[in-house]
């Protein structure tokens, strides 16, 4: 059975997705302790909205990356590369 | 001009019937959140890709920590 190859594209949208989550951990720290600190509001909303689109581009082209994604048929979900294997 | 780093480093007293071998120069890591706790608002930011190498998103608040030092100054 052929593994799903993957493509240099797939670990350029995956980094992308892991910068923009990092960048939402660090954001929501902060508002933590400066709620009202407006302008990094708007940042964090725009990055929340960036973050959204790429899981769905993600999902769309490879499947569902985390539990509660769309599955796709036949059911990938647990065929490799794992995450750890990725 | 030595180069800047977040470590600092006290000596010791050394005296004649310490138990063990006399460890000179004690180092200690001085990390930026020591001197600014709370975070002031519009810090510049790194890009993503760059924050997440780098661990956080505020320049300012970037502590590395480059392993044990072994050889420590002035040893």
């Amino acid at each position: 059975m052929a593994h799903k190859q993957l493509t240099e594209e797939y670990y350029k949208l995956l980094h992308e997705i892991q910068a923009v989550d990092f960048v939402l951990v660090e954001l929501n720290l902060y508002l933590d302790t400066h709620p009202s600190d407006s302008a990094i509001i708007e940042q964090y909303n725009a990055y929340a909205v960036k973050s959204k689109q790429l899981k769905e581009e993600y999902a769309r082209r490879y499947g569902p990356l985390q539990h509660g994604d769309m599955a796709d048929k036949p059911y990938s979900w647990p065929d490799a590369p794992w995450p750890w294997q990725v | 001009m030595a180069t800047f780093t977040q470590y600092k480093v006290y000596y010791p007293f050394v005296g004649p019937c310490d138990p063990c071998p006399p460890i000179r120069a004690k180092t200690y890591n001085t990390p930026p959140q020591l001197y600014v706790p709370v975070q002031p608002p519009g810090l510049p930011q790194y890009d993503p890709y760059t924050a997440l190498k780098q661990g956080t998103l505020w320049p300012a608040y970037y502590s590395p920590y480059d392993g044990r030092i072994e050889s420590k100054p002035g040893e």
